[in-house]
């Protein structure tokens, strides 16, 4: 029963996994996949990345993201989720029923929709702004060097934050109500309640956010691709768009391409044999 | 359970007014950019609402180019993509369709056995479904690209329906398998009694009681499908195999297209999981809670 499950991994998923380790020790380029031969290369590829500043601002700015992105949807899904607990408050409940919207925009749709929003002369924001008088020239979101990164950081936070809402408003569901009733009687205020019983259990559920969302946020695309192609200047170039635009733009190394994917897959899977060891719940396995 | 103070009360409902502002503005945006013309977007750069609305962006990328509509009357250059649109959205739909089912069918027959079967190797197979779930999709492009290259097999539908199962298939496991650890075994074992083979067993006792997971799975992996850029953006170059989001990307940097013909095609390809989630939304979110801490 599992043959077609252990083949689709193997030829997708293992078999790629490797064959890019096999490229990443290789001469590959345009040239070298018409004729279909590969010469050894030894550990020329991953020199040269490891020798391009462009691939270590790539990673500082991925790092850079991750952060931020991290950092800001952790604190607002632990804060929405408290908000849309509160099912006697009736705007709590329009949240709730509003809350998975962004989970069913494509990547590419949001990475345009915000590019309109962000844009200089026609942006909508800028349009906002002005008719509610809070500026007078129009703001460069995207365009500006110094806030590019932290302008794309917003729409990947607005669309991927309600898979961490979802997941810590489950957790708050699960906590059981006793506890707050009885902190009560003992005379325990509500700062006390959130400190000394829903942030203790919301632990896990956060150390999973944190490890799910680090490991996808390192491999962000769409939104660079949509908004500023890794522009103004290299502001915005990150790991994933890096080993895209020399796989795939001329001069087409494929090789360099290959390596630097799979030092960024290394750093990925570090992170994902922490989550393994560590966090996911073997509950009955 | 604590009945909050009026003043409570006021801060929430501020709190709520944020929070559902920061939802729909993107919505809103995308709305009223594909709701006007060029010329309107660009006459006046500081006004919110379109002094006219018109459908004719809707128009023009629904009748393929062919009723330009008012607005595009001395438009000269339309992009190739946009007169693609229905071949995209069927692109989309058959890819989406066949990823969904394929990965239902494998992973349900793998999530079972590692629910009901503990073996070394099934444990096995359980960890390196978690491990592969993070394997981002750049690293596999460039090897499948490679790969599909000397097969032959680039611009296909095929090549990415398999690519994308593969890919999704273990999400699809970790969602399926502890809800399937949940189902007696007695129900089967009783069955099996019976003289009905496990395979037997597991499609008509099991699969009907899993029709809850089944379809919160099913519903996850079409929308992450249908959203899918890479994977088709890389193996089909050509018109005739573009998906949607191909097809969206391919407007970014074309210097002829405006934003209000953008709106209005993210606007089409939103649309569908939308309604997806605006319907199946209590399966989405049970889906994606099981996939994230059981095990």
């Amino acid at each position: 029963m599992n043959v077609p499950t252990l083949l689709l991994l193997g030829a997708v998923l293992a078999y790629p996994v490797i064959y890019a380790g096999y490229l990443s020790f290789h001469r590959v380029g345009l040239a070298q996949l018409r004729r279909g031969e590969f010469a050894f290369s030894g550990w020329d590829n991953y020199s040269r990345v490891l020798e391009d500043p462009l691939f270590w601002t790539a990673l500082k700015n991925t790092l850079i993201f991750t952060a931020v992105t991290v950092t800001s949807e952790i604190v607002l899904a632990v804060a929405i989720a408290l908000l849309i607990n509160q099912t006697s408050v009736w705007t709590s409940r329009v949240t709730r029923f509003l809350i998975l919207l962004p989970y069913a925009v494509p990547p590419i749709a949001n990475g345009l929709i915000w590019a309109f929003m962000y844009s200089f002369q026609f942006g909508f924001l800028n349009r906002l702004l002005f008719a509610t008088g809070l500026v007078h020239d129009p703001v460069n979101w995207s365009g500006n060097p110094d806030t590019a990164l932290y302008a794309v950081a917003v729409p990947y936070v607005w669309r991927t934050l309600p898979f961490a809402i979802i997941l810590v408003h489950a957790a708050l569901q699960g906590i059981p109500r006793e506890l707050y009733e009885q902190a009560a009687i003992d005379g325990a205020n509500a700062w006390h309640r959130f400190r000394r019983i829903t942030m203790p259990m919301l632990r896990q559920i956060i150390a999973i956010i944190l490890i799910l969302r680090t490991a996808f946020a390192f491999a962000v695309f769409e939104e660079i691709l949509a908004i500023t192609q890794g522009g103004p200047g290299d502001a915005t170039w990150v790991a994933a768009w890096y080993s895209y635009k020399i796989t795939f733009a001329p001069p087409n190394n494929f090789g360099m391409g290959s390596a630097s994917a799979y030092i960024l897959a290394l750093m990925i899977g570090a992170i994902a044999l922490v989550y393994m060891r560590f966090i996911y719940r073997r509950v009955t396995l | 359970m604590f009945k909050p103070s009026p003043t409570t009360r006021l801060i929430l409902h501020l709190a709520n007014l944020m929070v559902i502002v920061f939802i729909l503005l993107p919505l809103v945006a995308v709305f009223i950019g594909a709701i006007q013309s060029e010329k309107s977007l660009q006459a006046d750069t500081r006004r919110v609402l379109p002094a006219e609305v018109t459908a004719d962006n809707f128009v023009v990328i629904l009748t393929k180019g062919e009723q330009k509509g008012r607005i595009f009357d001395q438009a000269t250059y339309l992009p190739e993509n946009i007169k693609s649109f229905y071949a995209a959205f069927a692109n989309s739909a058959i890819v989406s369709v066949s990823v969904t089912l394929l990965t239902l069918l494998f992973g349900s027959l793998s999530a079972y056995t590692i629910a009901r079967q503990r073996f070394r190797w099934t444990l096995f197979l359980m960890q390196a479904n978690i491990v592969a779930r993070f394997v981002p999709v750049i690293v596999l492009m460039i090897p499948l690209y490679v790969v599909m290259r000397s097969f032959g097999a680039l611009n296909s539908l095929s090549g990415v329906i398999v690519a994308e199962t593969g890919f999704l298939l273990p999400y699809a496991i970790l969602i399926l398998a502890p809800y399937f650890d949940t189902i007696p075994a007695e129900l089967e074992e009783a069955a099996r009694i019976d003289g009905c083979s496990r395979l037997r067993a597991f499609i008509y006792i099991v699969i009907p009681l899993a029709t809850p997971a089944l379809a919160a799975c099913g519903v996850i992996i079409f929308i992450i499908s249908w959203h899918e850029l890479l994977i088709p953006l890389i193996l089909n170059a050509r018109p005739d195999f573009m998906t949607l989001p191909v097809v969206i990307a391919s407007l970014v940097g074309d210097v002829h297209v405006f934003f209000n013909l953008m709106m209005a095609i993210c606007l089409l390809a939103l649309a569908p999981t939308v309604v997806l989630v605006a319907l199946l939304q209590k399966y989405i979110v049970e889906g994606l809670a099981a996939g994230a801490v059981k095990g």
